[in-house]
């Protein structure tokens, strides 16, 4: 963990310290549903729900972003509450730089956490990927892909995963003031065998964000 | 003694014979003998230079000067009728003939009126080459008729079939014109070859003539600069899409929706059964959609509105460039100054 304090705050401290004028704020809100899957001892549970959040992102100039998002919600098993239900709660900051027009580098910390009424699981990963950004023809409409590699992930009570990545595939549609965005998500966690079973989980999630821009610009910027 | 005045003989013989060596001091002897009313030697003189057998080489200017002294000498003599025709053959071939009124006699001076009333003829005076300038200055043209008669004069390119009127009236004698360099469209004459034709009919005898004068005018002024060019299709932005391009913008979306949909059937492990395909297949549709859409839409509307503005504003920056040429260009045309020359060319 404070290796992974310690990468974050080398991103903050490695993004420079624009005019005022060059710096520019994105908020939004978001929606959309989870769905929670679970292998673990070849017992399948799967769960899935509403999140709400919202996202924060600051522009300094036109190559760095520091963007953070919080995103929670209730996923559930059935149509009855079991013991299977849980709460899922999220928080990311991500560093991003742009090193070409169509392609930022991404690095940051992801904080979640899965609880219900007897136990609280907390995950906590360093990423580190790319995203790109291919204009679909109309003004301001571009697909969003991205992808990570999580080589630090710390899962309470459970070892390391072997295998941790994320992908995402969304479209982005930026107006002058405010944006709308629509992604669908998906992040595999492989464990390592234990007593000829093995664990493995994914998240997947589509959401759907609302933002505005502070200045306003004729210039498209990710919202997602 | 009588050897002094045989030495000052010989010495004064080859200046007598050069005096009469050439028609110019011919003519120059006659001037004086008819001074001193010594007629008779005058007429040997004169008789010798309008001769066929001429030896010295008589110009056009020397016969008609040689004819006007002839003229007058014989009025001198008492022989008016002759000297009538002599003056007649002075005026004929020009018309500009004139005798000097302290330099011949009355009787000389109405013979010679006489004789102009007899002939009809018009001339313009030969144009000197001279630069002027338009706004304040004029060209001068000096013609003649020998007697009054109703006069025409035209000033116009040379060859054109018509031209601009410098005067229409009765005239009499010599007359001073002035043109100001403007033609009938209120043009300033451009460079060029001109003609002044000058077409009169006499009142006395009812003859027609005419004559023409050639000259050529040079406008000169400063410089002109050259307008921008127009703009080619290296200076201006593509205004339309190429049509591939709609196809492209709907491969690169179902590139992406088929990446939504194969994320959870790829990826993801087989063993959840899962990956959120439901989620996955909505942003492929969507995907899909827009793709489809763009490409209508774009097969539809190619134009780039961007670079359809750009275009127009650099046209509107080249169009403005021209006029503020233009503008420059009308300041020194105004400066024009002509320069005016005679040219070759004889007329009727």
């Amino acid at each position: 963990m404070r290796r992974m304090s310690a990468f974050a705050l080398a991103i903050l401290v490695a993004v420079p310290s624009p005019a005022t004028g060059q710096i520019s704020v994105q908020g939004g809100v978001l929606v959309g549903r989870g769905e929670h899957r679970i292998v673990d001892a070849d017992t399948l549970v799967a769960s899935s729900g509403t999140l709400f959040g919202g996202a924060v992102a600051v522009m300094f100039g036109e190559r760095f972003q520091i963007h953070a998002e919080a995103l929670g919600g209730h996923l559930t098993s059935a149509a009855t509450p079991s013991l299977e239900d849980h709460d899922i709660a999220e928080a990311q900051i991500l560093g991003e730089m742009k090193v070409r027009p169509w392609l930022n580098v991404e690095s940051g910390l992801s904080f979640r956490s899965f609880s219900n009424s007897l136990a609280r699981q907390r995950w906590t990963a360093w990423r580190i990927g790319a995203e790109t950004r291919v204009p679909l023809g109309f003004e301001s409409v571009a697909a969003v892909v991205r992808g990570y590699w999580m080589p630090l992930v710390a899962v309470s009570g459970l070892s390391n995963p072997d295998v941790a990545l994320a992908l995402g595939v969304g479209l982005d549609w930026r107006g002058r003031r405010m944006g709308i965005s629509a992604l669908y998500t998906f992040e595999r966690y492989d464990f390592a065998p234990n007593n000829a079973a093995q664990r493995l989980e994914e998240l997947s999630t589509i959401r759907v964000r609302v933002g505005m821009w502070w200045p306003p610009t004729a210039t498209a910027k990710r919202s997602t | 003694m009588r050897g002094a005045v045989v030495v000052a003989l010989l010495l004064a013989l080859p200046k007598a014979v050069g005096a009469q060596g050439n028609t110019a001091d011919q003519l120059e002897q006659a001037a004086r003998y008819h001074a001193a009313l010594d007629v008779e030697r005058e007429l040997v003189l004169l008789r010798r230079i309008i001769s066929p057998n001429s030896p010295f080489v008589v110009t056009y200017a020397q016969r008609v000067l040689a004819y006007k002294y002839l003229g007058a000498a014989l009025v001198v003599q008492g022989q008016r009728d002759s000297g009538i025709v002599y003056f007649r053959a002075a005026l004929e071939r020009d018309p500009f003939v004139d005798l000097e009124p302290q330099r011949f006699t009355p009787a000389e001076l109405a013979a010679f009126s006489d004789a102009r009333r007899l002939v009809f003829g018009l001339g313009i005076r030969a144009i000197t080459p001279d630069t002027i300038d338009p706004r304040r200055e004029r060209v001068g043209l000096t013609i003649l008729t020998t007697h009054v008669a109703d006069l025409h004069v035209e000033l116009r390119r040379a060859g054109a079939p018509s031209g601009f009127v410098l005067y229409q009236g009765v005239s009499d004698g010599p007359r001073e014109l002035q043109w100001d360099g403007l033609l009938a469209d209120g043009r300033l004459a451009a460079s060029g070859r001109y003609e002044v034709v000058l077409a009169g009919v006499s009142q006395l005898v009812h003859r027609a003539d005419s004559v023409r004068l050639y000259f050529s005018i040079q406008q000169d002024h400063p410089p002109l600069e050259d307008t921008v060019a127009a703009l080619g299709p290296q200076d201006l932005l593509p205004e339309q899409h190429p049509a591939a391009m709609a196809r492209g913008e709907l491969y690169k979306s179902m590139g992406i929706a088929a990446a939504a949909f194969l994320i959870p059937r790829t990826v993801a492990n087989g063993e959840l059964h899962g990956g959120g395909r439901a989620f996955a297949n909505g942003i492929a549709g969507a995907a899909a959609v827009v793709g489809v859409g763009s490409f209508i839409f774009h097969q539809r509307h190619r134009e780039i509105p961007a670079n359809i503005a750009a275009n127009a504003e650099r046209r509107a920056q080249r169009a403005s460039a021209n006029a503020a040429i233009r503008d420059r260009n009308q300041a020194r045309l105004a400066q024009t100054r002509l320069i005016v020359a005679p040219a070759a060319g004889i007329g009727p």
